[in-house]
């Protein structure tokens, strides 16, 4: 009964889409009998009356779609093993709140959540939205977000139904959810991605409803900003907790892997920060206007690419989830009309953007312009890498997979110079900044930056290693300008300028963390029996114990470490009953400076154990720095209310 | 010039168009489908050291008296990683010798890889620049060679194993392979 009920409401929720785009458009058309001609767009002003309308059917496809949410939810809790995705994602023995999960922890309930979070965003954009906003923009907007809707409910319906059900003869227990993904990481990362990902669809319906248009000012660009910083937000932290995950999880102490799910994951969010610092620039100086649209376009267009490339399985992934070519075929056609409309309304809408540049060559304009094109390149290389593997064996050229040295190598050097310009940028006028008092401005710090970084790995107690002096030097170079900066407007400082002096400082944190982790990681693989002690980065390991533990679905084997007998590392290795599947969860010590990782091997006969021990220091320091940028984002939606600005 | 400005705006469409062209034949692509021109010869000759045991060489001649699967694999391809836990499971398979050819890989990462997720090769080859896998014909990883009792390459597999590729393309040859022999 309860799938029934979710499937039905999926439908209504479908009307609904449908209705929000249609509503406005039969209004409109009958402004234009009425004699109420605009050249360009639909008449939309219409009357206030629609606007109410579209808001309703906004609200009820929320409802409906978190109605159907729910009724998956109670499925799962349920396990009803009646219904196929439940079946194959759930278990009579899973704990409870990995039930609750595994209702995304699929493609197709994962796709459902993604609806949801369309409607979401809509809902919150009637009600948050600037009211400076004109209101044929608004219903445009909105518009768009329900033909969009629509698309992805009609997908969701068509190839990836979560209640589709089969009435099997024998007693079913389920196929139980993948032993990696039961973590409590799983919670919220999707739901934090995805709330990023699909975020960006409204910063998508501002740039179309912008084109649509033919124009927009100030109060279009003010009104936009917080709906992209808030998904940047989400997506950034959902980036953060995918890393966190992988890093106890996966047993291997990295942190980020370059996998095909990742970096689709990455590409908008680095698209989304350029067009954070170009929206910067057309706020203020009312330039960039046609770069910012063709950068909003860019940002959604990735989640889009990204979606598929997870879910059409192109590509090979520890992500891959199931795989139908008809799912495959029905997103790319939807993204293809979705994107390339957008595109080519902007090719044939743009020139009426077309300005004057009214700034200097060497101006705080050109170096944010810098920052956003050497992010698309960034964005380039990564996108580039990823699909490689696709467009060699389209070509019949061969088949190859890219993988992390490739990433490497590629990064690296463009990342470089954006850091530098990272502390010029703050310290540049507008319109035109005179090289020599730029100079003056930062030379000092430039040199302090760069003979603390030669003293730091001392003071840590590491060696000299000049990809670490090059990158702890930069690191520094950014903290000491932003500060410099923070000093220097101590008086007028506005949430805006919190924001990116955080923002700025997450980055210089997690390029410290980075190049120090890389640089003086130490590891160790050792044969250990219990009552033995190794050495690592002068701390005594010893194995003190080795027990059986039984827990809900698993059972594992527990092995206690001991460290200078001051605390003990416990780490497992797990066998879940519905798989019989052997997981490594790694035990972990941290603290501030440094990180203790040990994962356990295979056994041998006499009873020892291959015992893996990585000394990773500052690792904390990447997702330190990466909530450091969540929260500098977030920090600019209290900038709403401030008027004047001096900065 | 002239020509530039009219047609940039425009510029975004086509490289979103070209990007389309190739993930929609992406879609149709079977990525476990390539001719080796191998097929139906001897394996290439080579020496290599052993991965676990670098004092110890091996050559093609190890390949020869049994019914051999070779995977090529490497410690920075996830796919691999994906395929490792089926290789586990083919590691206790009574009619064949699993082989594995470490290719463009750190020698102790490779070990440790092993080390942690399980050994399931009787053998490693260790071929750190690849030159070897060149002589394959090994265009990534992970790619499966299966080799005959007289070492001769009879099929070849591109993209992780599974239950369902062992099922459908390799349990079918080794039957083959039995026959043959009997």
């Amino acid at each position: 009964m309860i799938p029934e009920f979710g499937n039905f409401a999926i439908i209504i929720a479908l009307a609904f889409a449908l209705l929000q785009f249609a509503v406005p458009v039969f209004s409109s058309s009958r402004g234009l009998s009425a004699g109420s001609r605009k050249p360009y767009g639909v008449a939309l002003d219409a009357s206030l009356k629609h606007a109410g309308m579209t808001d309703f059917l906004v609200f009820g496809q929320f409802i409906f779609l978190s109605i159907a949410m729910l009724s998956l939810i109670i499925c799962f809790i349920t396990n009803d093993m009646t219904v196929i995705y439940v079946r194959d994602h759930s278990h009579h023995l899973l704990p409870f709140i990995y039930r609750v999960s595994a209702s995304w922890g699929g493609h197709e309930g994962s796709l459902l959540l993604w609806c949801l979070i369309i409607a979401f965003w809509s809902i919150a954009f009637t009600l948050f939205s600037n009211k400076n906003l004109p209101h044929s923009l608004y219903l445009k907007i909105l518009m768009i977000l329900g033909v969009l809707n629509a698309g992805f409910i009609t997908f969701l319906l068509l190839t990836s139904n979560p209640f589709q059900r089969d009435f099997p003869v024998d007693l079913v227990i389920g196929n139980d959810l993948t032993p990696l993904l039961q973590d409590p990481g799983l919670l919220f990362h999707p739901p934090s991605l995805y709330l990023g990902y699909v975020g960006f669809a409204v910063v998508f319906a501002f740039a179309i409803a912008a084109l649509l248009e033919g124009k927009f000012d100030k109060n279009w660009v003010v009104a936009l900003r917080p709906w992209i910083i808030i998904p940047w937000a989400y997506l950034g932290c959902g980036i953060v907790l995918g890393s966190w995950w992988a890093y106890r999880e996966l047993g291997w102490g990295g942190w980020w892997f370059w996998d095909p799910v990742e970096n689709a994951s990455l590409l908008p969010w680095l698209s989304a920060t350029a067009l954070i610092h170009s929206v910067i620039v057309s706020e203020k100086r009312d330039v960039f206007k046609g770069w910012t649209l063709l950068l909003a376009i860019i940002t959604f267009s990735l989640s889009l690419i990204g979606t598929f490339l997870v879910r059409s399985g192109v590509l090979v992934s520890v992500h891959a989830f199931a795989n139908d070519p008809a799912r495959g075929i029905f997103l790319l056609a939807f993204l293809s009309v979705v994107i390339g409309g957008a595109f080519l309304l902007y090719g044939l809408r743009i020139h009426r953007f077309y300005q004057t540049p009214t700034f200097e060559l060497f101006s705080r304009e050109t170096a944010l312009l810098i920052n956003s094109v050497i992010m698309l390149i960034v964005m380039a290389t990564i996108i580039l890498g990823t699909i490689y593997p696709i467009i060699l064996d389209s070509l019949q050229i061969g088949k190859i997979s890219v993988g992390e040295p490739y990433f490497n190598v590629v990064f690296l050097p463009i990342m470089l110079p954006l850091l530098l310009l990272m502390g010029l940028a703050p310290h540049m006028q507008w319109k035109q900044q005179p090289f020599h008092a730029l100079f003056k401005k930062v030379r000092v710090n430039f040199l302090i930056s760069f003979m603390i970084g030669l003293f730091i790995p001392y003071l840590l107690g590491f060696s000299f290693k000049i990809f670490a002096y090059i990158g702890i030097s930069i690191g520094i170079w950014i903290i000491l300008s932003t500060l410099q900066y923070a000093y220097k407007f101590r008086a007028s400082l506005t949430y805006k300028h919190w924001a990116m002096i955080i923002a700025h400082l997450g980055v210089a944190i997690f390029v410290l963390g980075v190049t120090i982790n890389k640089s003086y990681s130490v590891e160790r693989q050792i044969k250990m029996s219990v009552g033995e002690t190794t050495t690592l980065a002068g701390l005594p390991f010893t194995l003190s114990d080795l027990h059986r533990k039984n827990a809900q679905n698993y059972e594992s084997l527990v092995a206690d470490f001991s460290v200078q007998n001051k605390f003990i590392i416990s780490t497992e290795q797990r066998i879940y009953k519905s798989h019989d599947q052997t997981l490594n969860r790694p035990g972990i010590h941290y603290n501030l400076f440094r990180d203790l990782y040990i994962a356990l091997g295979n056994s041998f006969d006499d009873g020892s154990w291959s015992v893996r021990i990585y000394y990773k220091p500052c690792v904390r320091w990447i997702w330190f720095g990466g909530f450091l940028l969540v929260i500098g984002g977030m920090l600019t939606l209290f900038a709403r209310r401030e008027k004047h600005e001096s900065i | 010039m002239k020509v530039f400005k009219s047609i940039r705006f425009i510029i975004p469409l086509i490289i979103f168009g070209i990007l389309i062209v190739f993930l929609w034949r992406g879609l149709f692509l079977k990525p476990n489908l390539v001719p080796s021109p191998l097929i139906g010869k001897s394996a290439p000759s080579f020496q290599l050291h052993q991965l676990m045991e670098p004092t110890l060489k091996t050559s093609q001649k190890d390949l020869i008296g049994h019914i051999t699967l070779l995977n090529v694999w490497a410690t920075w391809c996830v796919a691999c990683k994906v395929e490792h836990g089926f290789l586990l499971k083919l590691s206790n398979h009574r009619d064949l010798m699993l082989y594995g050819l470490n290719y463009k890989d750190d020698a102790t990462k490779a070990k440790e890889w092993l080390n942690t997720l399980g050994n399931p090769y009787q053998m490693v080859a260790f071929d750190p620049t690849g030159e070897v896998a060149i002589d394959w014909g090994v265009y990534g990883t992970p790619e499966t060679f299966i080799l005959d009792k007289k070492g001769i390459i009879r099929h070849k597999v591109i993209g992780p194993l599974s239950m369902e590729v062992w099922e459908r393309e390799i349990q079918p040859i080794i039957r083959k392979l039995q026959m043959e022999d009997a």
